[in-house]
Formats: structure tokens, C-alpha cells, sequence
């Protein structure tokens, strides 16, 4: 576990980055709390801030968060330096304050990557992440009758590492801890969930293609092979997913039966 | 078929060109330091005879010095390029960034790649301007070898390492060598997607002792040679 | 004036209508289809399923949510998994079968027809999902995996790890991308529906809020369907996420859509308890874990701070297994909250805050070992030491309920469409299908029935029959838009000025808001209960529109977006509290202590044997309640008895 005080409360210094607006410029404020329980969670804390905030009749904190329980993927705060604060496989609504020492500096900053534009305060626009999504995320299937379910036999252990790379939330960590901000474990994931299981097939060729170009059209980074990506995932999702990727990306790319765009004689 | 251009200069298609660049590199490096292995031979003949062995190869030796020219000028652009885009995807830095350690292969030499491809690069500058274009047969570095007069490449290499200063540049730089490995073989065979969950563990473990054997093979060389020939001049 | 209430349901066998409905639905021909505009509020599992399929069919589609991402909706949050009537294990489940459990489950409190529909649209869903790349389990033969959840007598439940949600969101989702790509829904992120614009009688746009640049927008269409969720929030601490809100239904409510059930919430037994005054959500665990573990107190109050290890057998209370002796911990999730908080009530909760019990493993660990149960139950074991700094291999577990679902939701008929013409409500922002209860793993299976298999067909036909009207299209400019418009700026500005000047947070309104609900409005209702909460909610809303503090920022501001979704939430509350006052009877989630046989709870068919729609009549007049009478042709009310 990760502990790291077995206090009941602590003192703790926080700096948080704040920015009033996607355009202009940002600066840190210092901030002080006492007595904060050990037992609560990160977020907790700074949900007591901001009230303390909003009673001081300032402008209180905005930060992102929905769930709360490591699913939804909405928040993203990068805790003293790393994704997610200092917990692996956890998001930062997992964090609980016992993970912080007694009077320790606390630094909080957004998603940093100029593909997540900074809303407000710790608040990032992350729609690149889903124009990546819609380049080609998805199997093409309509709402409709289709074969049964288990007219198709995948193997157990298929099933088993799409569901892995299908674990993804989402959050953009893995782009927020590379030192490139590349997006290629986010991209990767979704390519090899749908490589991985037959129903992706038919479009595996595009998809690769579309949606690397989308992940750089955006504006991210290039990855270096650092695994940061990996080690900063709350769900754990494995590079080993990038080297699919980049297989069905080589493979599509020489391909020569792929042709872009709509068939000929689609115009009915 | 998307244009060939499109393929090579996505974030993907760069780092195929650097991997695959970067194994052709290794292979040549492997080729260069089993060539090598001459040096540690009593008398300069057999280094002698495989440098006059390559010259015999006229257009080849040339056709195969442009093709690693070509290779290596690839490898730097390419390696420009990916550095450039990662600057540029993030204007605004940390305060003060922190790996969350686990299976991160984040680590001061995987993180400056470019920095120690630079310094190999300078090295290999000064490498070439000693022995690729140092003193020739014109000059009077002449040898016989079974009769024939050839080049004489050894007293090249001899005259310089019994020089300190140039004993320890060249030790320096095959920690660079090394460090560039490390991180460089690894990376290559995931960049170029042929990674897989079975294999990367050994691979990467293959990659120290690849760059260890390589750095050790070729830092003890000037070692051997200012430690034996050194009282000699 | 008493409004009507028909289910529209056709006539015929039960098994036969959804079918006679398709066959005598109004169509709308291919090229007419692009000509008509769809708006979809939300993006959970009825919203993204229902905008990707409707955009599919060809209609122009508009999609809304408050996230940057239609991925982020708390369906996401769903484990446990998705029923489906496959049968694939050939244990005797049918269609049959899985619509008399969902009836009965829900305590004889929903529509025949509607029920049955959901069972017979169970069956593609799965198909549908695999088809869109969902990684259900398997089995090693490559076949789909099954399990049996919630005390059901067959496996039909199928998941993906215990995150079947996230999947199956993450399939609608995908599907709803692919048509953003082709151009046929456009996505509105960032939007929060604060009005239905109501043009002639029928529902032809909203009023949004754009939460990052705080503009306030119009929106016209020809028809707007919400999939807003639950309203769990209401209660303050839940296991919803921290931005569900009752916004977009209460104020299609305030427009005149009826609400229907409001009081049938859910309370899930396995929850981690609430640790502190500043907690503003709860986590639940599996209900899986009541299969091992056993649910007990002191007997003596005395020794509840005691370190549990030092209570000897013979002083615990494993009060399920001794009042439920054929069902134990496995009794159904109503149940066993009612039985903890109880027992808690009497002073014999444990850990600081005496509200909680234990759930202890050290039996299974016995007769098992560690290793089995880590295998089993490691991730949740992980989750909870994570979170309470409890290692529960060593200690038990310590759980509270915390409310999880709600049943209630607007009013809709067979159609999903609200009394207000136009006005769709799918998922669980409508109040059909669960009756007083809903099953484990049901509500998975109705917000993608209602997307992906009802709306598209339910649409169709409203739009073919009121095509001459409907293809004469609305501007925004209309006086309607801004009349709504209006009346959505004056409020944001009413807040904003009284919020100068004001006292209290509406974080702390909500707080106080919530334990109010929770104490009167929760687990055990007594007349009494309701009335006080009544009381107590009207001198909340008074604080609320006298002394609330806010800061002044029309941009990015959760505060502001807490406090428009709190004024909802006040109004909504004082509606449950009214209808479980009304209702005079045990049933499902609700729980009337003035009637009960024998401790158990006391269903009256007689009195009670219908929905109950609210119609607001303005935020100062007493709302009127209507009837919809159900109707049992196929099934026959029975006692629930777990003893």
C-alpha cells in the first residue's frame, strides 16, 4: 500500500497552478491546509479548499473530476511532477491523502501537452483525444441484427488481452507523463483491442492508418520507447500495444489493396 | 497504397526509418569491431591485410561507404525530426517532472538519446579525419605483407594510441557507444513493431549485454595498445 | 384536470405487441429521414446508443453532454454486468423467464408490455455489442462467458471484467463516433440542457449552457430525447458521479412532463462507509462479495468500538443469517440495507462513526485459504484497503449501504415518450421497466434496449405521423426560444446576485439537503419522516434562494453548475418526499415502517397497484398526482418472502 504517514492529520503546503484563461498566462499560487485528514482523498482536500476559497470570496480552484472511483477518466492532475500523483495504477480521485508526509509541498499542474490546451486553472480541453476516437476507433457495425454472439469462437486469451488494451480510459495520463507527449499508448490501445478481436478486421487497415494520422495531425508527440506512458497508466496498459500498432500501421501502410476514401460506384 | 512520403514522415514511419537505420548501424558496428579484433595481434600484418583486403573491393568499398554515409545521415535526421516534433508538443513544461518508476524505461540515457548520438556523431568525425582520412601510403605509412606493399593502418592506429589524450577521448566516448545502446537496440525492435510480450524482456536484457560487449570490445583496444606498444615509441 | 394515462402499448399476447407494433408503425421514407433533426441529451449507454442509431436510420442528429467526451457518462461506472435471455448455458432461462424475474424483482411495480419488450431486446444487445468489438469473458472453448448475479436462479448475466459498463459504453460510444465521423451527429461537449424549448405543443429544442465559456445557446430540432440518468445526487452522498444531476428532466418537468415514481430509489448494501463530514461520494463494491462474506454486529453496543477480533463468537449478531435463515447474505439488496441500517438505528454499528457493519471473510478464509478468496475477491480486497487503509484479510470489512439507482424518472409510455409530445426519455432517466426495484446487472440491459432497439423504431413512427407538422421547420429565433432563453438567464442571474451577498456554499446546502433525504427519505419512510422533510427541505430552498454564496463568474464557475443543478435537486427532493408520503405501502426500494407483517415489508395491490405522475403546478403550488393503473394480464402478484 502506499502510505506514507500514519497520521491522522497533516499539514501540507499546496502549489497549484493557475490560469485564468486558454490564452493568457499562468503562474503558481502557494496555499496552505491544516489538519487535513490522512483518510481523505485527494480530491476531498481540494474540495475543502475551494469552499475555504469561495468563502474567502476569491475565485475557487477549477480541476476536472466526475466519478471518483478510477473510471470515467475525467481527472487529471498531475500531483508534484507525476500523473496521477505518486500511486501506480490508481487515477488521481484514488489518491487518499495518507500517501503525503506532514508538511510536505504538494505541486499541482494540468495535463501538460499542447494537443490538451489549458481551459481554466487545472481544467484541459482533452477532445484530441476522441478526434483520434473518431478517425477510426470503432468496428463500423450498425444497430441491427447481426450474427449470434457466439457464432464467432475467439480464444480465451485474445479476449483476455483485447480486454486489457480495452481498459482504457480515456484520461490521457499516458500523454501527460511522456516526456514527448506522444499519444501513441492511448492510439495503440484502441488499434489493438480491434486487431486483437476478428470483429475489427475488416476496417484494420484504415483504422491504423486514420487514426495515427489524426493522433499526428493533433499535434503530439513522437514516442521514444520510454514506457513512461506505461508507468504512469492507472489501468496498466502495456506498450506492447504501441508495437501492435505499429505492425498494423507498417502493414496497412505498404498494403497494396488499401483505397482510400469511398469505392467507386458507391453513388446510389 | 498511401504515398510513400505520407508512410515516412508520420511519428510511426520516422521511428521505422530510425530502427531500422539504427540495426543496419549495429550490424556494421558489430562487423567493425570483429575487424578490429586484428589489433590485438602481435605484428600490424592481419590488420593491415583486411584494411588492403577492403581497398581491393574498389567500387564496392565505395558503394558500401556512401551506403553507411547515407544510413548514418538518415539516422540523424530522423532522430532531429523525432526530437523537434516532442519539443513542439509540449511548450509549457513541469515544474519539476517525476518518472513513476514501475516498468519505466525512462532513465537518463533512454531520455538523451540525441545528446549521446551527438557526441558519436562528433566521435565519428574525428574517428574518420584519424583513420579513414589520416596519414596514407603517400605519406610514407607503408607495410609489406606477404610481399606486397600495402597501407600501413596499424602504425596509424599505434601512433595514435599511445597518446594518452587520445587513449581516454575514445574510452570516453565508447561509454556513449554504450549508453546508446542500451536504450537504442530495445527501442529499435519496438519501433519497428516487432516486439512482442514474450520476447521484450529478453531483448532489452540483450541490449546491456550487447552494449557492454561492444563498449568493452572497443574501449580495451586503445587500452591494449597504449599498455603494449606504449614504452615501444 | 386529470391527464390521461395511456401506455400506448398495442393490443394482443404480451409476446406479441413489440412485433405488431413494428408491423404497423409509420415509417419515414430514406430521403425525407435527412430532412428531420434529432436532439439526444447525454451520452451514457441510452444516449450514445440511441444518437449513433438514429444518425444510422439517416436523421441529423444533435448530441449533448457535459463532458469533453461522450465516453465520460457514469454508465461507465457499471461492473457487475449486463442480463441478456441468451440462454446459452441451458438452465432453463427464456425471454419468458427473464421478464417474470425483472416484473417480480421490481415488486410488481411496472408495465407488462414494457418489460417484456426489454426481455426480447435483451437477446440482440449482445449480439449487437460483440459485434462492435465489446471483449466480453469467454470460456477456453472461445464461447461467450455467463454468471449468475444477484441471487438469480440462472447465469445470464455477461460481462467483461468488472468493468462491463465501461465496455459496453465504450461499444456505444464507438458507434456514436463513427457517425461524428460521417458527419451525421455532431457533438455538443461542454453543454449543460438547462430548458425544452416547447413550440405549438411539442418539443422542438433546448436552451444549453456552454460550461467552459458560461454562453448560453439555442438549440432547435424536431424532436429531443434525454438520457440524463439517475438522480441519486439528490441524497448528496451516492455512488453516482459527482456531476449526475436531475437538471435536464426536473426542468422538463417544470415544463410539464410528468414524473413518474420519484420515491423508488435503490440502495446498495456494499458500500465503503463515509469516513467524514467532507466525503462528497461513495464507492461500491461488488455484491459478489456477499457470497463469502458474513454480515454481522455485537450484540452488545459496548463492545462496538472494540477491535473486532476481540469479540468472542458468541457475542456477534450475524443478523441476516438468523432473521433469513434459507437466504442469509443473500438476501435481496433491499433487504439487506433495510437490515443494516436497523441494526445501526439500534446503536450497534461499528467503526467511528457507528455506521457501519462488518462484512467478514474470516470463515471463507478458513475453509478456503487466502489464496482462494484473493482470487476471488483481490481487486475488491485491493480497492477497499486502498481507500479505508483497512487491510481485510486481517480485519473484517466494514460496509454501509449507499444509494445507487434510481428507478423513478419521467413518465413515458410504450413509445419512451413523455406526456409532452416530442419529448423522448430513455435510460435510466425514465421511470419505466424496474418498477419498485431493479435487478443486478438490468440497468445495463435497458439503457441500450431503449437505444439501440426501441427509439429507433418509437421515433420513426412520431415522426412519420406528425411529418406535416414536424417537416415545417422551427428557427430559433422563434418567440419560444426566447421566452426559454429568457427565463434560464434570469435564474443564472438571480443566483448570481443573491450569491453576493449570501452565507452558505451550495456544496454545504447540498450536504445538508442530502442528510435530510437520507435520514427521512431513505432506507425506512415513516409519514411522520416525510412530513419533517418537507419542512426541512422548504427552509433548505429558502437558504437556497436567500443565502447562498457564490463567487461571480459567468465562465468556467462549478459552482454556479452546483448550484443550478442543487435548485433541481430541492424541488425533486420535496416531490420524493410527496410520493412516498402518498404511497402507504411497502414496495421494492421503499419502505414504509407503518406497513410491514412481521418485520417484512407489506405490499398493498389493492391501493397502490399503479405509478404515480407528478405534474408540477409552479415552485410554490402543491404538485397533482396522476395514476397510471397496472395492469397484470400474464403475471400475478405475489409476496416477496426471503425468510
Amino acid at each position: 500500500m502506499s502510505a506514507k504517514t500514519t497520521a491522522k492529520h497533516i499539514n501540507i503546503r499546496l502549489k497549484i497552478w493557475r490560469q485564468e484563461s486558454p490564452k493568457v498566462q499562468g503562474n503558481f499560487e502557494e496555499f496552505s491546509l491544516d489538519q487535513v485528514l490522512t483518510s481523505m482523498s485527494f480530491l476531498e482536500m481540494l474540495d475543502v479548499l475551494n469552499e475555504k476559497i469561495l468563502k474567502s470570496g476569491k475565485r475557487p480552484i477549477e480541476f476536472e473530476s466526475d466519478c471518483r472511483e478510477g473510471i470515467c477518466g475525467t481527472c487529471s492532475l498531475v500531483v508534484s511532477g507525476q500523473a496521477h500523483g505518486p500511486v501506480k495504477g490508481a487515477t488521481t480521485c484514488q489518491l487518499y491523502m495518507r500517501s503525503f508526509q506532514n508538511n510536505e509541498l504538494i505541486t499541482i499542474e494540468p495535463w501538460r501537452a499542447d494537443a490538451f490546451p489549458v481551459v481554466r486553472d487545472l481544467v484541459t480541453d482533452r477532445r484530441a483525444l476522441d478526434r483520434i476516437m473518431m478517425a477510426g476507433g470503432y468496428t463500423g457495425a450498425k444497430t441491427g441484427p447481426h450474427a449470434d454472439a457466439n457464432a464467432i469462437l475467439i480464444p480465451k486469451d485474445l479476449a483476455e488481452r483485447a480486454m486489457d488494451a480495452a481498459a482504457c480510459i480515456g484520461c490521457g495520463a499516458c500523454v501527460a507523463a511522456c516526456p514527448n507527449a506522444s499519444a501513441s499508448l492511448f492510439t495503440s490501445a484502441k488499434i489493438a483491442q480491434l486487431t486483437l478481436l476478428p470483429q475489427g478486421h475488416p476496417q484494420r487497415k484504415e483504422r491504423a492508418l486514420k487514426m495515427v494520422g489524426q493522433m499526428d495531425k493533433e499535434g503530439f508527440g513522437s514516442c521514444s520507447n520510454l514506457q513512461e506512458c506505461e508507468a504512469a497508466c492507472p489501468k496498466k496498459i502495456s506498450i506492447q500495444n504501441i508495437a501492435i500498432m505499429k505492425r498494423e500501421y507498417f502493414k496497412a501502410a505498404i498494403a497494396a489493396d488499401y483505397r482510400e476514401g469511398k469505392s467507386e460506384g458507391d453513388g446510389a | 497504397m498511401i504515398p510513400l512520403k505520407q508512410l515516412f514522415t508520420s511519428t510511426l514511419g520516422r521511428k521505422y526509418l530510425m530502427g531500422a537505420s539504427g540495426f543496419a548501424l549495429v550490424l556494421f558496428i558489430v562487423i567493425h569491431l570483429l575487424g578490429n579484433l586484428t589489433l590485438y595481434a602481435s605484428s600490424g600484418d592481419p590488420i593491415n591485410t583486411y584494411a588492403a583486403k577492403l581497398d581491393g573491393l574498389g567500387v564496392g568499398k565505395l558503394i558500401l561507404e556512401i551506403g553507411l554515409a547515407l544510413t548514418i545521415i538518415l539516422h540523424i535526421i530522423t532522430a532531429v525530426q523525432v526530437t523537434l516534433s516532442s519539443k513542439g508538443a509540449r511548450s509549457v513544461g513541469y515544474d519539476s517532472p517525476k518518472s513513476k518508476g514501475g516498468p519505466t524505461k525512462n532513465t537518463v540515457t533512454s531520455r538523451n538519446m540525441i545528446i549521446t548520438g551527438f557526441v558519436l556523431f562528433v566521435f565519428m568525425g574525428i574517428h574518420l579525419w584519424q583513420f579513414r582520412f589520416g596519414p596514407e601510403i603517400e605519406d610514407g605509412y607503408t607495410s609489406m605483407v606477404s610481399g606486397v606493399m600495402v597501407h600501413d593502418l596499424y602504425r596509424v592506429v599505434v601512433e595514435t594510441f599511445v597518446q594518452i589524450k587520445w587513449v581516454i577521448f575514445y574510452v570516453g566516448s565508447m561509454f556513449f557507444l554504450g549508453f546508446h545502446f542500451r536504450h537504442g537496440f530495445w527501442s529499435a525492435f519496438q519501433s519497428l513493431g516487432i516486439m512482442n510480450p514474450r520476447w521484450s524482456k529478453p531483448i532489452y536484457f540483450l541490449g546491456l549485454v550487447i552494449a557492454i560487449l561492444l563498449t568493452v570490445g572497443f574501449l580495451f583496444m586503445p587500452i591494449y595498445i597504449y599498455t603494449t606498444q606504449g614504452g615501444v615509441h | 384536470m386529470s391527464i390521461d394515462l395511456k401506455s400506448g402499448a398495442p393490443d394482443g399476447p404480451l409476446k406479441d405487441k413489440w412485433d405488431s407494433y413494428k408491423a404497423n408503425m409509420k415509417l419515414v421514407n430514406p430521403a425525407n429521414k435527412r430532412k428531420y433533426n434529432v436532439i439526444v441529451v447525454g451520452t451514457g449507454l441510452a444516449g450514445a446508443s440511441a444518437a449513433a442509431s438514429l444518425a444510422e436510420l439517416g436523421y441529423n442528429v444533435k448530441s449533448f453532454c457535459t463532458h469533453d467526451s461522450a465516453r465520460r457518462a457514469h454508465s461507465i461506472a457499471a461492473q457487475g454486468g449486463i442480463n441478456s435471455a441468451k440462454s446459452y448455458q441451458n438452465d432453463g432461462d427464456s425471454v419468458w423467464r427473464l421478464f417474470y424475474d425483472t416484473i417480480k424483482g421490481g415488486d410488481y411495480r411496472s408495465r407488462e408490455a414494457n418489460v417484456y419488450r426489454l426481455a426480447q431486446n435483451s437477446l440482440g444487445i449482445i449480439d449487437q455489442c460483440v459485434a462492435q468489438g465489446v471483449p466480453f469473458a469467454r470460456e477456453y472453448s472461445g464461447e461467450l462467458a455467463n454468471r449468475s448475479f444477484g441471487g438469480a436462479q440462472v447465469s445470464r448475466t455477461f460481462y467483461a471484467r468488472g468493468q462491463t459498463g465501461q465496455q459496453l459504453l465504450l461499444g456505444a460510444y464507438s458507434a456514436l463516433m463513427k457517425e461524428v465521423e460521417k458527419g451525421k451527429v455532431t457533438l455538443f461537449p461542454f453543454r449543460e440542457m438547462l430548458d425544452v424549448v416547447m413550440v405549438d405543443g411539442k418539443a422542438r429544442g433546448i436552451i444549453t449552457r456552454h460550461l467552459h465559456t458560461g454562453e448560453i445557446e439555442r438549440h432547435a430540432a424536431d424532436l429531443v430525447i434525454l438520457c440524463t440518468g439517475g438522480y441519486s445526487r439528490v441524497y448528496y452522498l451516492s455512488t453516482s458521479a459527482m456531476n449526475s444531476n436531475v437538471t435536464a428532466t426536473w426542468r422538463a418537468h417544470k415544463k410539464g412532463a410528468l414524473f413518474g415514481n420519484p420515491c423508488y430509489v435503490q440502495i446498495h448494501p456494499t458500500c465503503i462507509p463515509v469516513s467524514g463530514s467532507h466525503q462528497a461520494k461513495l464507492t461500491l463494491m461488488s455484491e459478489s462479495l456477499r457470497n463469502d462474506g458474513r454480515v454481522w454486529v455485537p450484540k452488545k453496543k459496548e463492545n462496538c468500538k472494540k477491535d473486532p477480533s476481540t469479540i468472542a463468537e458468541e457475542d456477534r449478531d450475524y443478523f441476516l443469517e438468523r432473521k433469513y435463515p434459507s437466504f442469509g447474505n443473500l438476501v435481496p439488496r433491499d433487504v439487506a440495507s433495510r437490515n443494516a441500517k436497523e441494526v445501526c438505528d439500534e446503536g450497534r454499528g461499528v467503526g467511528d462513526s457507528g455506521l457501519s457493519v462488518y462484512l467478514d471473510f474470516a470463515s471463507a478464509i478458513k475453509r478456503d485459504g487466502e489464496s482462494v478468496v484473493r482470487e476471488k475477491y483481490g481487486n475488491l480486497f485491493d480497492m477497499y484497503h486502498e481507500i479505508t487503509n483497512e487491510n481485510p484479510y486481517k480485519n473484517p470489512m466494514r460496509i454501509y449501504p449507499a444509494v445507487h439507482y434510481t428507478m423513478g424518472g419521467l413518465w413515458v409510455d410504450y413509445n419512451l415518450m413523455t406526456n409532452l409530445p416530442g419529448l423522448f426519455c430513455a435510460g435510466e432517466a425514465n421511470f419505466s421497466d424496474h418498477g419498485a426495484n431493479r435487478l443486478g446487472a438490468s440497468a445495463l440491459m435497458q439503457g441500450l434496449s431503449d437505444g439501440y432497439f426501441v427509439l429507433p423504431y418509437t421515433v420513426t413512427n412520431y415522426l412519420g405521423t406528425h411529418s406535416q407538422e414536424l417537416l415545417k421547420k422551427v428557427e430559433t429565433t422563434h418567440p419560444e426560444f426566447d421566452k426559454a432563453e429568457g427565463e434560464v438567464r434570469a435564474e443564472i442571474n438571480r443566483m448570481i446576485t443573491v450569491g453576493k451577498g449570501g452565507k452558505r456554499t451550495p456544496s454545504e446546502i447540498h450536504r445538508d439537503l442530502g442528510n435530510v433525504m437520507w435520514e427521512y427519505v431513505g432506507m425506512a419512510r415513516s409519514e411522520k419522516g416525510l412530513k419533517i422533510a418537507i419542512q426541512k427541505i422548504e427552509e433548505l430552498q429558502k437558504d437556497f434562494d436567500q443565502n447562498m454564496m457564490l463567487n461571480d463568474d459567468q465562465n468556467l464557475n462549478s459552482n454556479l453548475e452546483t448550484a443550478g443543478r442543487l435548485a433541481d435537486f430541492l424541488g425533486l427532493g420535496a416531490l420524493m418526499a410527496r410520493d412516498a408520503l402518498q404511497r402507504a405501502e411497502s414496495c421494492g426500494g421503499h419502505f414504509r415502517i407503518e406497513s410491514q407483517d412481521n418485520g417484512e415489508a407489506k405490499r398493498d395491490d389493492e391501493n397502490y397497484a399503479h405509478t404515480s405522475a407528478w405534474e408540477y403546478k409552479g415552485k410554490s403550488a402543491e404538485p397533482v398526482m396522476h395514476k397510471e393503473k397496472l395492469i397484470f394480464e400474464n403475471v400475478h402478484p405475489s409476496v416477496r418472502s426471503y425468510k
